[in-house]
């Protein structure tokens, strides 16, 4: 990576412009307690000043449930939950999800780039996204292990790299928690985002993993950390981490993380 | 998985020969030679990593052309040596990889590169070649190799031949051959062993999407990894663990957006076949011209010398440049090359650097050339894998194609993505066929074109300045279409510009010369060298000029409402816009004027302050226009451009002066 070049718009990192933002969000997204590290973070991370006051932040009312930002939302659930998880089924499989951006328009295309066309080089900032997520929400949680969703080993293979692998390297680097993969997806699905409606989603991702951590000693009551690029109906990590709990027990908790929402 | 296999051919005779091979397929290879003449074929090793095959291949065959060439005779010790020496290059190699990849991805425990060492040696008879005569390659009809290929699927040579029809000319990566394939409805169970078959031919030629060596040091070893595919090394080539080879692979960063060109993807070359010979009825007809529109004299000489250039046949002459000042009428000049290309039978490819210029160009040609194929070729184009006489491409496209083209025209030659590009210009000069020629058209050439294309020393009018009419390889066209002077600028010098602009305290000349445009009824551009100081620019001008202050805008590269803009600037719905170098070329306005604000800025450079002074009096109805440029200091390219444009305009006069006389 050329250091001082903004993955997003290409430019020059100017420090002493980017300062003034780094810390208008850094207390944004801090209390007084996690300031230091956030701060230290978005310092650190590879976008200019304008690029990072242009980041999708996600509020500070958010859906207690999924993390998505309330704001947005035209009608609002009760409770502290958006509207969708008020209405789905709430069987605690997961027990919460935390993101950091909003999925717009320009985040696509740079997802797009990371994901499909494989450019590793943004996993860094990614990697750093989600270590900001850990210390604004998941701050001394005292996860045993990281863990993603795998990818089909035979898309995989087409694939050349697993992008949410990457980022568990990353991110289990920043916050210093051993990553494991726990599972294995044996059902090759089509493109999440190429099928239409939550139930669709929902049904071709039942049973699509299983557990793959043999060697792994069972604790009694782990916390796991379960990574994703984006949570959009949350069928995926649900069907994750249904799987991870029949397998370890139902004192485990499954706590999910993702970039987008 | 795809799996390569090094071997040595050794072939016996009064002279010992021999070689090694990369293969994918050892059954096609062991055939071929049968076909061929009988030989001994040794088997080193395989490994999945084709660039990691690539560079042993290289390594052995040097060791060889060392031993065996000054005589030594290939024996079963010697082989086993190799077989030693290919593991240690593979050690090598893998822990030189760990060591640039430490700080990517940590694999202390596993090896990076896997090599699996095979002793085996495959003695091959002759057995007569009963294919000779029956390639039906060379007569296979222009598009009708797929009926072929359905009549007889199992025959290997026709669908080699269905292959080189559609490969033609081409230079794609593994996943591009099989999508193009697809989207041709060709389905070929066995692609790796057809296309390989093609290059043991000599037909085609494959490479890894990154090659890497080893190059020795004085102090260590290093890795040397370049992208095949556009040329660029060192920090563009990112280091990785690929799924899909399970070794360590490099891939390039430098054109991730053309698709991922990495160690483990073959990249194909293929020469354009003799398919392409076709009947002179339908060379004409692909040929005909149809334009009304006229010449003026300078530019039917200048479009004559091209002709010439494209027509020639001396094999040594391959690049052209046509100068030509802004607004000379550039595409048109380009009518009679094209014409001289399609007829010799060749493909014309039109680059340029933007999409916007291709999606106004194709239609214009096609209007041209009604008897031709004309595709536009750009990132999101759907016609991308067609077949076509005239390619008009963006610059990266380019790159997917392998001596294709008798004839390639680049335009704008100094625009921002191939000034100084080495990749591009790489691209270019890889998609002209062997003997085809490169034309560059450019209003502002960039010094290193002009060193090279410009050749002093022959010019009709004699004492003429420094720069010559024409030579062999470039033809100068200083004079605007419709004959006359190119508005020259004019410079002035305020002191603390950019303060006062900040200030909101008046620039007289700069407010003069804007609100006096805006009564006259004319369109203003005021450029300015940096985004940030549009807004600032803008708001100056609001306060000065309060009565049309609603006619105002800026724009930039980034801006969302780009478009809309500079169309309803167009429009005259704005009548003053504020803008960076984005609007230096391509946008023309009629009666327009134009206002540089801080031209000693390093973004304004020569070329840049002479294309900016060519928005000025392009059409017929308004010949001339004023422009301006402010500077707050005094700075070199602001003179420069005057000179140039001064030196033009002379230039022009005097080959008027000279038709007069004549």
């Amino acid at each position: 990576m050329i250091s001082g070049m903004c993955v997003r718009c290409g430019g020059r990192i100017a420090a002493l412009q980017k300062e003034s933002v780094v810390r208008e969000k850094a207390r944004q997204l801090s209390d007084q307690a996690s300031y230091p590290v956030i701060y230290r973070m978005l310092k650190g991370i590879v976008l200019c000043g304008v690029c990072l006051d242009a980041l999708p932040l996600i509020g500070h009312d958010i859906c207690r449930q999924c993390g998505r930002d309330r704001e947005l939302q035209a009608s609002i659930g009760n409770e502290g939950l958006c509207r969708d998880c008020f209405h789905g089924e709430d069987d605690q499989i997961l027990v919460a999800n935390r993101s950091l951006l909003r999925y717009e328009k320009g985040e696509k295309d740079l997802l797009g780039l990371f994901k499909y066309r494989g450019d590793e080089r943004l996993a860094l900032y990614y990697g750093t996204l989600l270590a900001i997520t850990v210390q604004r929400y998941y701050r001394s949680m005292g996860f045993t292990w990281i863990t993603m969703v795998p990818l089909h080993p035979q898309r995989l293979r087409e694939r050349g790299f697993n992008q949410v692998d990457l980022l568990a390297g990353h991110l289990g680097a920043a916050i210093k928690i051993p990553v494991k993969p726990l599972l294995l997806r044996t059902k090759d699905t089509p493109k999440l985002s190429k099928q239409k409606g939550r139930a669709a989603r929902h049904e071709s991702m039942r049973e699509a993993f299983v557990w793959d951590g043999q060697d792994v000693p069972v604790p009694s009551a782990a916390k796991i950390l379960l990574l994703d690029d984006i949570y959009t109906t949350g069928s995926t990590l649900r069907s994750c981490a249904k799987t991870i709990r029949e397998h370890l027990g139902p004192s485990c908790e499954v706590y999910s993380l993702t970039i987008y929402r | 998985m795809r799996e390569y296999l090094l071997y040595i051919k050794a072939c016996g005779g009064s002279i010992p020969q021999v070689q090694t091979y990369v293969t994918p397929s050892f059954s096609v290879d062991r055939s071929f030679w049968q076909e061929r003449e009988g030989c001994v074929l040794h088997v080193i090793g395989k490994t999945s990593s084709l660039a990691l095959a690539f560079s042993l291949r290289a390594k052995v065959n040097g060791y060889l052309m060392e031993r065996v060439g000054t005589g030594r005779m290939l024996t079963d010790g010697y082989v086993k040596e190799l077989r030693a020496l290919a593991v240690s290059s593979v050690c090598e190699a893998s822990n030189l990889y760990g060591r640039e990849a430490a700080s990517v991805q940590d694999r202390r425990e596993q090896r990076w590169f896997s090599w699996e060492s095979i002793e085996e040696s495959v003695e091959v008879s002759y057995l007569g070649n009963k294919e000779l005569g029956k390639l039906p390659g060379a007569r296979l009809d222009y598009l009708g190799g797929h009926e072929l290929l359905r009549r007889s699927s199992s025959r290997v040579n026709i669908q080699e031949a269905v292959l080189r029809e559609i490969l033609d000319g081409r230079a794609l990566l593994w996943d591009e051959v099989e999508s193009l394939l697809k989207k041709r409805g060709v389905d070929v169970n066995d692609l790796s062993a057809i296309l390989h078959a093609l290059v043991l031919a000599n037909k085609a030629e494959w490479r890894p999407g990154i090659r890497f060596a080893v190059i020795k040091g004085w102090w260590r070893n290093r890795l040397e990894l370049v992208c095949e595919r556009c040329g660029s090394a060192g920090e563009k080539v990112e280091f990785t663990y690929c799924h899909t080879c399970e070794q360590g692979c490099a891939y390039c960063t430098a054109c991730l957006g053309m698709g991922r060109s990495k160690c483990c993807t073959p990249y194909f070359l293929m020469d354009v076949g003799e398919s392409l010979i076709r009947s002179a009825d339908h060379l004409q007809n692909v040929a005909r011209l149809e334009w009304a529109g006229k010449y003026s004299a300078d530019q039917s000489r200048a479009a004559e010398r091209a002709r010439c250039f494209v027509a020639n046949p001396r094999p040594g002459l391959s690049e052209f440049l046509i100068w030509a000042v802004c607004g000379a009428g550039k595409t048109e000049l380009l009518f009679p090359s094209v014409t001289e290309a399609l007829a010799a039978g060749g493909r014309v490819l039109i680059a340029t650097p933007r999409k916007d210029v291709v999606l106004e160009l194709a239609p214009r040609i096609k209007r041209v050339f009604p008897g031709a194929k004309v595709i536009a070729v750009h990132g999101s184009s759907s016609e991308k894998w067609e077949e076509s006489d005239i390619t008009i491409a963006t610059t990266h496209q380019v790159m997917r194609f392998h001596r294709r083209f008798l004839l390639v025209v680049l335009d704008e030659a100094d625009a921002f993505p191939y000034h100084n590009d080495p990749i591009l210009y790489r691209a270019l000069s890889r998609a002209v066929k062997k003997s085809g020629k490169l034309l560059y058209l450019s209003a502002t050439p960039p010094g290193y074109l002009q060193k090279r294309l410009v050749r002093k020393g022959r010019s009709t009018l004699g004492s003429s300045g420094a720069i010559p009419l024409f030579s062999d390889t470039h033809v100068l066209l200083p004079g605007r279409y419709h004959g006359a002077a190119l508005p020259v600028p004019k410079i002035l010098a305020v002191q603390d510009l950019h303060k006062r602009v900040q200030t909101n305290r008046i620039v007289a000349p700069f407010i003069e010369a804007v609100s006096s445009s805006l009564n006259e009824g004319r369109q203003v551009f005021v450029f300015v060298p940096r985004v940030d100081e549009i807004d600032r620019v803008l708001s100056y001008l609001q306060k000065w000029l309060p009565a049309h202050a609603g006619e105002m805008a800026g724009v930039h590269a980034a801006d969302h409402m780009r478009e809309e803009k500079v169309l309803a600037f167009r429009e005259k719905r704005y009548t003053v816009m504020v803008t960076t170098t984005i609007l230096e070329r391509g946008v023309t306005i009629p009666k327009s004027d134009v206002v540089v604000v801080g031209a000693e800025a390093p973004v304004f450079d020569e070329a840049s302050l002479v294309q900016i002074a060519g928005r000025v009096g392009r059409s017929v109805d308004d010949t001339s226009g004023s422009v301006l440029f402010l500077q707050a200091e005094r700075a070199t390219s602001p003179k420069r451009a005057v000179r140039q444009i001064l030196q033009m305009n002379s230039l022009a006069q005097r080959l008027v002066e000279q038709r007069g006389l004549s």
